[in-house]
């Protein structure tokens, strides 16, 4: 059978014979070329890029860190860090898309027989349609009313006029994205969860938007879907003037110079944009909350797309917070504040404040009209701001609120009386209807006056009188130092923790008020150009009334101090189980162990029987004092209705303090606009005092 | 033999202008000619299916009487266990349509359970994918998850008159929400096929872990699927997190790997869990409003 | 015979079920046995090139027909191989030179079958180097291994067929 070779039918030429061999070598080189490329980058990958430093350019990525969580004193996370899902076209892989649809536009124009075409808006035309129609396809997905209906909306429907604004392709933003980040995916979807800004979705709905997008959306495509995490605030508006918010910032963070090819590159090239907090605890605990910014080092090509990253650090999260407050407890003020309303039904303007007794923690602190942080945290609309702005939402007005305290601040008047030795727990004033002090009537509140009035029934019912008598007797002096002895003119929340600051003195909340607390004297009135002090002044003093100006956190230690038998409370908004009890600046009350008892007594009558009776609680008693101030709102008289004071009467555990600003027209009266607050804030408090008492020991022995 | 190279050359132009219409004809056109060659195969796979499942009957058929009363006394033991709990469920199940009712509870989509057999398995190293031996006439549609049991095995990717094929979990192209086991708020993480390493196991990815997740000590955390997407039904197992592997920091997430809970290649049997009502996503899959 | 390559795709599918049949073995590690290429060797050499042009589409389109690459990426250059063995056919005039052949085509289109699939893939394969390298291994192997009882096959069809033998039988 065997031939040799040219004796064959067929023809072989050596050209022939070596066409094979092409063939073969053609083959062997395409094979050669895949395995060298995919070698060649995996050494890129693996290899240290020392050798190529010098001929490639490169770029440096910043990676934001996740900041640190602030937990309540149960350690319930009331700011959290949650996944953000958006959705991204990738606008190189449209670019066919694009093409197609403008090729398709310019032929129906000229079918037209348009007069002139633009071009250029054209094109932009037809990336706005090719970009809609993928929207409308994530839509389609995401929306909930498509779940699970046989009769559809048909897609065309959901597009644009009279569309919501998230499922409308943003012309400017486009473009502005074309002009800048042309290399980088263009958001269709900003937050899957929250898809469209003015929604109120709940945290589940938001859940189940992202997994509808997941499992029902292909997964090839152009269209990607990319995760980052943005601050959540699980409780919503929620203590956000404690808690704060998070802002942009393009600072570049402190580790940048860790980075030696940093140095090397031009640093102006660096962009950044992390989180950093704008105000609350997210603002005075920034440096521990933040964390450490990650970086990456990629190479680049010629046309400026990242290529390979080379280096990189990964982000550190933020160190965590844990607040005192208790977050049950904080809950029930802010439902008691939300009760109180004007004739318009808007919320009134109001304040409260819950402290244990014993180490100064602040359990609640609630200010009223508030904000949702959760809209302030990513892109925030100017509507929003200026709708806060408006109402007066940003004024923490627990801690930098400037309130005359009214009546309340007759507790310090009694015991500067009783310490100067002007009166005595027992003894008896004549109290009637006014008071005259030079030719001038101070009235009481009360139009036939008490009678006789001791210390006991003054607090009960708030007597103006007994303290317009006490007041001026004690003087200007005495009645200020007294003031200024139970830390009315010291800014709270100072702390100096190594910790934190290294040393250096720092506010536990921003801004609490340094600035504008008065206790008036002599001096303070020259000071301000009004003239000589007068008893007249003394007297109005003496009620909590004129230049006195202080917040409802400092009342609310005036309470606690009382409550302890001191004269300062340290509040803190920092939970830490090494407080002692030992407050900075605390001198015992002075007074002797029956004035003492008459002073709480008296205020527990108050409660009992008096002024704030409508906040009594069966099978709770605790001492309180009301307060009714008068200030003006727009020029016009309004009423200021105060309330602090500690529970229970015997063995005080919290201390409280609730402020109401009213407005002209309405009917603000202290006990009974400020009592249900207070009763609303001690009957969600006292279970959870009582649990923990059956759990543990006592909180405060005494 | 000028005429032989000839015919060579109008033969690759003839080709070339072969491959310019190819190119440029109707998707439709290529459609028609991929269905046309699937349904060609089909009864071939079906014969394939069917005569494995003969080899088994035979292979069972060859076992000793004994082992075969034993093996149907563990039945009947395990069939009583199962009645009992049958019945619970049928009580839990009526309890559950009540409160609903009650609640007024949206219903969630709710599935027809298609049993079908497994006709061969293809993998490569960027899809791994089963045929199962039923089809468009069985009522199967793209989309539908895939399951074995109370495990995922995929999603049916592509639905031909007889048998349909079957994106695996371990397969690029199958993506779905899960929780994991040991994260008590609940958060949802990813889990998305990867092409496998050669020779190696096939592992999907999970991720968007959050970062201060740590798994159960002593035991592979289990990964559920969530309910929510409005595909897979809740609670069904996709798979254990590689205990090996560590999960790795991935900018503010950790990602780890999902090893299937079940030899996802050797299964001779799944069912197709078709939805009643048309999700928004498989009408974009057939793309018939968008065209 | 004009039907003869129709035929001859009847009895060379067996084959390439037989080979999907044992991939199914190896499915865990990705590798698949290929002997598309190797179908193609025998009948290159009697069949007329048009017949031969049929006979390479049909198997491409076969082998596509399940799997998610471009529709006629592997069709279309099997039918170019076709062309190219059945105008060269003294490239296979005897059984080493074929067995070389065999070899060779099989690597280049399971080549191609791989380029083709990753183009059609979402994401990048990891490993992608040694993948291939084992799969053209494989492929390599099992196309030479495989060539002898296929080509045994086709030409006893062919030669029920009465398709004239080629000039120089090994």
């Amino acid at each position: 059978m065997k031939e040799p070779s040219d004796m064959r039918v067929l023809p072989s030429t050596p050209v022939e014979r070596f066409r094979l061999y092409g063939v073969f070598f053609f083959f062997l080189a395409g094979f050669l070329y895949v395995i060298g490329g995919l070698v060649y980058r995996q050494l890129i990958q693996s290899t240290d890029l020392k050798e190529q430093s010098d001929t490639q350019s490169r770029r440096v990525v910043l990676r934001p860190p996740a900041r640190g969580r602030i937990y309540d004193r149960n350690g319930f996370p009331l700011v959290d860090n949650r996944a953000r899902w958006s959705v991204k076209a990738d606008l190189a892989s449209l670019q066919k898309e694009f093409r197609s649809e403008y090729l398709r536009m310019l032929a129906a124009e000229k079918a037209r027989e348009a007069v002139s075409i633009d071009r250029e808006k054209l094109l932009e035309d037809a990336r706005v349609r090719v970009l809609q129609g993928w929207l409308n396809k994530v839509w389609f997905v995401i929306d909930e009313t498509n779940r699970n209906t046989k009769v559809r909306k048909p897609l065309t429907k959901l597009t644009p006029v009279t569309a919501p604004v998230e499922r409308q392709i943003n012309i400017l933003e486009l473009r502005k994205h074309l002009r800048e980040r042309r290399a980088l995916p263009f958001t269709l979807v900003n937050d899957l969860a929250f898809p469209g800004t003015g929604q109120a979705l709940t945290a589940d709905d938001g859940t189940k938007s992202v997994a509808r997008f997941i499992e029902q959306f292909p997964v090839e495509g152009p269209i990607r879907l990319e995760q980052d995490i943005v601050r959540t605030y699980p409780y919503g508006a929620m203590a956000a003037h404690v808690l704060g918010y998070v802002k942009d910032t393009d600072t570049l963070p402190d580790n940048v110079d860790d980075i030696s090819e940093v140095r090397v590159e031009t640093m102006q090239k660096l962009r950044y944009t992390g989180k950093t907090g704008a105000a609350g605890v997210e603002l005075s605990y920034n440096n521990v909350l933040s964390g450490r910014s990650g970086w990456e080092l990629w190479s680049k090509t010629s046309s400026g797309y990242n290529q390979t990253r080379l280096k990189y650090s990964e982000p550190e999260q933020g160190g965590n917070v844990m607040l005192s407050l208790d977050y049950r407890i904080q809950q029930a003020t802010e439902s008691g504040l939300a009760k109180l309303k004007d004739l318009q039904g808007n919320l009134l303007p109001a304040a409260a404040v819950m402290i244990d007794v014993h180490t100064g923690e602040i359990l609640a602190l609630a200010s009223q009209p508030s904000f949702d942080p959760n809209r302030l945290a990513d892109r925030v609309s100017s509507k929003y701001y200026d709708l806060i702005e408006e109402s007066g939402g940003w004024l923490n007005r627990a801690t930098q609120g400037l309130y005359p305290p009214g009546s309340t601040f007759k507790v310090i008047t009694a015991t500067a009386g009783m310490r100067k030795k002007v009166v005595d727990w027992d003894d008896s004033l004549d109290c009637g209807a006014f008071f005259k002090v030079g030719n001038r009537d101070y009235p009481e509140h009360e139009p036939v006056g008490f009678g006789e009035v001791n210390l006991d029934k003054m607090l009960a019912v708030s007597c103006n009188v007994w303290n317009y008598q006490v007041g001026i007797r004690t003087g200007i002096e005495a009645l200020a130092a007294e003031a200024k002895r139970f830390g009315l003119d010291t800014p709270l929340l100072q702390t100096v923790s190594d910790f934190e600051t290294g040393g250096q003195p720092m506010t536990e909340l921003p801004y609490a008020a340094s600035r504008g607390l008065v206790v008036p004297d002599r001096e303070y009135k020259l000071r301000i150009g009004a003239g000589a002090w007068n008893d007249g002044d003394t007297a109005n003093l003496s009620i909590g009334q004129g230049y006195l100006l202080t917040t409802p956190l400092h009342m609310a230690c005036v309470a606690a101090s009382i409550a302890r038998g001191e004269t300062r409370t340290a509040p803190s908004i920092i939970h830490s189980l090494e407080r002692n009890g030992r407050h900075p600046g605390a001198l015992p009350i002075g007074l002797n162990p029956e004035q003492l008892a008459s002073l709480r007594g008296g205020m527990l009558r108050c409660v009992e029987e008096g002024t704030a009776r409508v906040a009594r609680i069966p099978g709770l008693p605790y001492a309180g004092k009301t307060g009714t101030s008068e200030y003006f709102k727009n020029g016009e008289k309004a009423h200021l209705a105060w309330m602090i004071g500690y529970a229970p009467a015997d063995y005080p555990v919290v201390a409280f303090a609730v402020l109401v600003e009213g407005q002209t027209d309405t009917n603000t009266w202290g006990g009974k606009t400020a009592g249900p607050v207070a009763k609303e804030m001690l009957e969600t408090w006292w279970p959870i005092a009582v649990k923990a008492n059956l759990d543990d020991k006592p909180k405060v022995p005494r | 033999m000028d005429q032989n190279r000839q015919g060579a050359r109008a033969s690759y132009v003839a080709l070339s202008v072969f491959v310019a219409l190819w190119i440029l004809a109707p998707s439709a056109v290529r459609r028609f000619n991929r269905e046309a060659f699937v349904e060609f195969q089909a009864p071939a796979l079906n014969l394939l299916g069917k005569s494995r499942d003969m080899a088994t009957f035979w292979e069972k058929k060859s076992r000793s009487v004994e082992e075969m009363a034993a093996a149907g006394r563990d039945l009947a033991r395990i069939n009583a266990a199962l009645e009992i709990q049958i019945n619970k469920f049928e009580d839990i199940r009526r309890e559950n349509v009540r409160l609903r009712e009650i609640t007024r509870y949206n219903v969630p989509a709710e599935y027809m359970s298609v049993v079908a057999r497994v006709a061969t398995r293809d993998s490569s190293s960027w899809w791994q994918r089963i045929v199962i031996r039923k089809g468009r006439n069985d009522g199967i549609r793209p989309g539908a998850p895939v399951v074995f049991g109370n495990t995922v095995v995929g999603r049916v990717t592509a639905v031909h008159l007889t048998t349909s094929e079957v994106d695996l979990v371990t397969s690029p192209g199958f993506r779905c929400t899960a929780y994991l086991e040991g994260d008590d708020q609940n958060h949802i993480v990813l889990v998305n096929g990867v092409a496998s390493n050669s020779l190696g196991t096939t592992k999907a990815r999970v991720s968007v872990i959050p970062r201060d997740y740590s798994m159960p000590a002593g035991q592979p955390a289990r990964v559920f699927t969530t309910g929510m997407g409005g595909v897979f039904p809740s609670r069904l197992m996709l798979g254990y997190l590689d205990g090996g592997t560590y999960a790795t920091q991935v900018g503010n997430f950790k990602e780890s790997l999902l090893v299937p809970s079940r030899d996802l290649y050797n299964l001779q049997e799944v069912s197709v869990l078709v939805p009643l009502h048309q999700n928004p996503g498989e009408a974009l899959m057939q793309g018939d409003q968008f065209q | 015979m004009g039907w003869a390559w129709l035929f001859l795709l009847l009895a060379t599918y067996p084959w390439l079920l037989g080979a999907d049949l044992a991939s199914d073995t190896l499915a865990s590690s990705s590798l698949i046995f290929f002997v598309s290429g190797t179908c193609l060797v025998a009948p290159c050499r009697r069949l007329k090139r048009w017949q031969a042009v049929l006979f390479a589409a049909c198997l491409g389109f076969l082998f596509e027909a399940r799997r998610p690459i471009p529709d006629g990426t592997l069709a279309l250059s099997l039918v170019a191989i076709a062309i190219f063995l059945s105008s060269n056919r003294q490239l296979i005039r005897n059984t080493p030179s074929m067995l070389r052949v065999a070899a060779i085509v099989n690597v280049s289109a399971c080549l191609i079958w791989f380029l083709a699939s990753s183009y059609g893939s979402p994401s990048p394969a990891t490993n992608l180097a040694g993948q291939l390298f084992l799969q053209l291994l494989l492929s390599c192997v099992v196309g030479t291994l495989s060539l002898i009882p296929i080509a045994l096959t086709q030409n006893a069809v062919l030669d029920r067929l009465n398709v004239p033998p080629a000039p120089d039988t090994p």
